[in-house]
C-alpha cells in the first residue's frame, strides 16, 4: 500500500469499515510511514473531539419546549393542511412525535395506494385518541432471555413477561420491566438495574427512552410508530394494509398490519437478534369505535416460518400509576456502569486490535488481575469474578462485524474454573471517549 | 450471562428518531417554508440543531440548565427574526451568532446578580482538545451544507455510516469521502482559528 492509497482508506479505517485485510495492509503501512500515521492520528484526535462536543449534549431534546415557545409567537393563522390540523391536535407533549406523523403521513398518502394509505389513517387515528391520554400501561409477553437487553429476541426459546408503566403529563416519566432487568425514568434521571449481574447504570438526566427500550415506548407513544412505519413504508418498502374483524367483545375492530423487513443481509450476525433488527410481521388491532389501539402482536418472520416473539394484551389508559413504580429498588452492593475514561497508559490499549484487545481481557481474567480487566470492562463486580476468575483460554478467532453494530464481534472458547466450556462471541466496541476497546457483551 | 449485549452503552433518545423521522429539505427550504405559512416546519430546524447548538452554548454558560434555557431562547428569537434572514442556506451560522449574544446577555445578567467565581466556568471540561474559546461546532458552521449534514448526523446523532448512507440514500463510499472532506476542512477551520486566538492573546498580553 503506498501513501495515496493509505490516505484514501484512512477515514474508512478509523470508521472501522475496511474488512480484515484490508486493515492490515493500512496498519503495516501506518507502522512504516510517519507522515501518514501523524494523518491518522489527527484524524483520530478531530473524532474524539467531535464525540466529546457531541455526548455533552447526547440527551438534549429542547424542540418541543421550543415549538411551544414558537408557537405563542406566532401572528399568522395556520393554513387548514392536514398537517396543521394533526398539529393541531396535541401542540403539548407529543408535539415533535406528531409533527412527524403529519410529515411522514403527507408524503405517504401521496406516493401509496388507498388500501396502504387507508391503513395509516387508521393508525394515526390512534395516535390522536391516544394523544388525548395522561398515562399508559401496557402488559405482555415477550420471547427473550429474562436478563438480557430491552430490544433482543430470542424465537426459540420461552415467553416471559414484559411491562411499560408511563406517564405523559404532568411530567414524562416511565418504567420498563422484566423478569431480571428494569429501567426506571422518575423525571430527573434514568436508572436501570441487571439483577443477575447486580449492576446498575444511571443516567444523570431524565429521557425519553433509554437502554434499548424505544421500540416498546414507540408503541406507548403511538404517533412515533407511525411514524416510523410510514417513513419505513416509503424508504424500505414495508407494507401496510387494513382489514376488519369482530372481536371477542362483539364489537368491530380494525387491524393494520405492517411488514416489516430488518435492510439487514441474511448472513449478518445480528439479523433477527432483537426487535431492531428482525424481520417481522406487526398487527395492530384497533377499537373501531373508540380508534385506540388494544392490542399488538408481532411475529418473526423466518425461511422456516413465522414465530410469535411478542404479545401485547392488555392495555390501560389513564389508570392511575402507583408511586412506587418511580422508585427502583437497588441491592445495598450494586456496582455501576462507567464510561471508560482515558488512562495515563491509554494508548497501548487504544492501539490494540478488537483480538488483541479480546485476548488481554481473557488472559487478565484468566489471571484473576482484575485491575487489568477493568481496563475493558466496568464493573468489575463479585458475579465477574467468581465466573470469569481463572478461566482457560482455549482458542480466539478472527473479529467480525454486523451492519447493526458499532463494535466487533470476537469469536472464542473458554474453560471457566468449574469446567464449564463456552464458545461463545465477545462483542467489543471501541467507540467511547478513552478510544479503547470495552467489553459490550457476549460474555 | 447471556449470548448478547449486557452493557447499556446505547442510549436511545425519541429526539434522535424525531430527526431520524423529520424529511430531509436544506436549511433554505425549511427556512423558507417557514416563511410560507409553514411555522411547524421551524421544529425540523430545531431537531437538526439543538445538539450542536447546545453543546456551543455549553463551553459560554455556567451549566446545563442554562445551556438549554439559552439554547431555547436563541431558537425562539431565531424564529422571530426568520424574515431578516438574507442567507437561507446560513441559518447554522445565523444561530449560532444569535445565540453568541444570548450567552452574552446571560453572563452579563449572572455577573449583576451573582458573585459566584464558578459563574464563568464552562459546562465541557473533558474535551482535551478544546483550547480556550473556539468550539468545533463554529467550524462546523463554515461547511458546506452537505458535509455538515454528515458530520451532525454521524456524531450528535451518533449514526453510524452505513445509517448516514441509508438515511441520505448516499452510497457508503460517498459517507466516507464526505467526512474525509468534512475532517480534512474542519482542522483547517480549527487550525485557522486557533491561530488568530493566539494572536488575539498575544496582544492582550501587557
Amino acid at each position: 500500500m503506498n501513501c495515496a492509497e493509505c490516505r484514501d482508506n484512512l477515514v474508512a479505517c478509523a470508521e472501522g469499515l475496511l474488512d480484515s485485510p484490508g486493515e492490515t495492509l493500512l496498519r503495516a503501512h501506518l507502522d512504516a510511514c510517519a507522515d501518514c500515521r501523524a494523518e491518522y492520528q489527527a484524524i483520530s484526535n478531530l473524532q474524539q473531539r467531535l464525540i466529546a462536543h457531541a455526548q455533552t449534549a447526547a440527551q438534549v431534546s429542547i424542540a418541543e419546549a421550543v415549538m411551544r415557545r414558537v408557537r405563542r409567537k406566532q401572528v399568522k393563522p395556520e393554513g387548514e393542511t392536514i398537517m396543521s390540523k394533526l398539529l393541531k391536535y396535541r401542540w403539548g407533549l407529543g408535539l415533535g412525535a406528531t409533527a412527524a406523523v403529519a410529515i411522514a403521513l403527507l408524503g405517504f398518502l401521496l406516493s401509496t395506494p388507498r388500501a396502504q394509505a387507508k391503513a395509516a389513517e387508521v393508525m394515526t387515528r390512534g395516535a390522536k385518541a391516544l394523544a388525548k391520554l395522561s398515562s399508559i400501561h401496557l402488559r405482555g409477553q415477550i420471547r427473550a432471555y429474562p436478563q438480557d437487553n430491552f430490544a433482543s429476541i430470542n424465537p426459540d426459546g420461552q415467553f416471559y413477561s414484559i411491562e411499560l408503566w408511563k406517564q405523559f403529563e404532568p411530567e414524562l416519566k416511565w418504567r420498563i420491566e422484566k423478569p431480571q432487568r428494569v429501567a426506571v425514568m422518575d423525571g430527573l434521571s434514568t436508572v436501570m438495574l441487571i439483577k443477575t449481574a447486580n449492576m446498575g447504570v444511571r443516567v444523570p438526566q431524565p429521557s425519553s427512552s433509554a437502554f434499548d427500550t424505544e421500540w416498546l415506548h414507540r408503541i406507548a407513544s403511538l404517533s412515533n410508530t407511525i411514524a416510523n412505519e410510514l417513513r419505513n413504508a416509503t424508504d424500505k418498502g414495508w407494507k401496510l394494509s387494513l382489514a376488519e374483524e369482530t372481536g371477542p367483545d362483539g364489537k368491530l375492530k380494525s387491524v393494520v398490519t405492517v411488514l416489516a423487513n430488518s435492510g439487514l443481509l441474511d448472513d449478518d450476525y445480528l439479523k433477527n437478534k432483537s426487535f431492531k433488527n428482525a424481520d417481522t410481521r406487526r398487527v395492530y388491532r384497533f377499537d373501531a369505535q373508540s380508534e385506540l389501539l388494544e392490542s399488538v402482536q408481532i411475529y418473526l418472520a423466518r425461511p422456516s416460518g413465522e414465530v410469535p416473539i411478542f404479545d401485547l394484551n392488555q392495555i390501560d389508559y389513564n389508570e392511575p400509576i402507583d408511586l412506587k413504580e418511580w422508585q427502583l429498588e437497588l441491592p445495598a452492593d450494586v456496582s455501576w456502569f462507567q464510561e471508560p475514561q482515558k488512562l495515563p497508559d491509554n494508548q497501548k490499549y487504544a492501539s490494540m486490535t478488537a483480538e488483541q484487545a479480546a485476548r488481554a481481557f481473557f488472559e487478565a481474567c484468566a489471571r484473576k488481575d482484575w485491575v487489568e480487566v477493568g481496563k475493558f470492562v466496568s464493573p468489575v463486580n463479585q458475579q465477574l469474578k467468581d465466573y470469569l476468575g481463572g478461566l482457560q483460554l482455549l482458542s480466539l478467532g478472527e473479529s467480525f462485524s454486523s451492519k447493526a453494530y458499532a463494535g466487533r464481534f470476537v469469536p472464542y472458547e473458554i474453560k471457566l474454573s468449574d469446567g464449564t466450556v463456552k464458545k461463545l462471541n465477545l462483542a467489543i466496541r471501541n467507540d467511547n471517549p478513552s478510544a479503547r476497546w470495552q467489553v459490550d457483551g457476549g460474555i | 450471562m447471556s449470548q448478547n449485549r449486557v452493557a447499556p452503552s446505547l442510549i436511545h433518545d425519541d429526539a434522535n428518531s424525531l430527526a431520524r423521522l423529520s424529511m430531509d429539505l436544506t436549511d433554505k427550504q425549511y427556512v423558507q417554508r417557514c416563511r410560507d405559512g409553514h411555522p411547524e416546519e421551524f421544529g425540523s430546524l430545531v431537531v437538526r440543531y439543538q445538539k450542536p447548538l447546545f453543546s456551543f452554548l455549553a463551553s459560554r454558560v455556567r451549566n446545563r440548565q442554562q445551556a438549554e434555557e439559552a439554547a431555547q431562547e436563541s431558537f425562539v428569537r431565531a424564529f422571530v427574526s426568520l424574515s431578516k434572514l438574507r442567507k437561507p442556506e446560513s441559518f447554522y451560522s445565523w444561530l449560532l451568532g444569535i445565540a453568541e449574544r444570548v450567552a452574552r446577555e446571560q453572563f452579563r445578567f449572572e455577573a449583576r446578580h451573582w458573585q459566584d467565581p464558578e459563574a464563568i466556568t464552562p459546562l465541557v471540561t473533558n474535551d482535551t482538545d478544546h483550547t480556550g474559546d473556539s468550539p468545533v461546532e463554529e467550524a462546523i458552521a463554515v461547511l458546506p451544507e452537505n458535509h455538515r449534514q454528515v458530520i451532525l448526523l454521524r456524531y450528535y446523532e451518533g449514526l453510524s455510516c452505513q445509517e448516514v448512507a441509508v438515511r441520505l440514500k448516499i452510497p457508503l463510499g460517498t459517507v466516507t469521502k464526505t467526512l474525509s472532506r468534512a475532517y480534512a476542512l474542519l482542522r483547517q477551520e480549527l487550525k485557522a482559528r486557533g491561530r488568530a486566538e493566539r494572536t488575539i492573546n498575544r496582544t492582550d498580553e501587557p
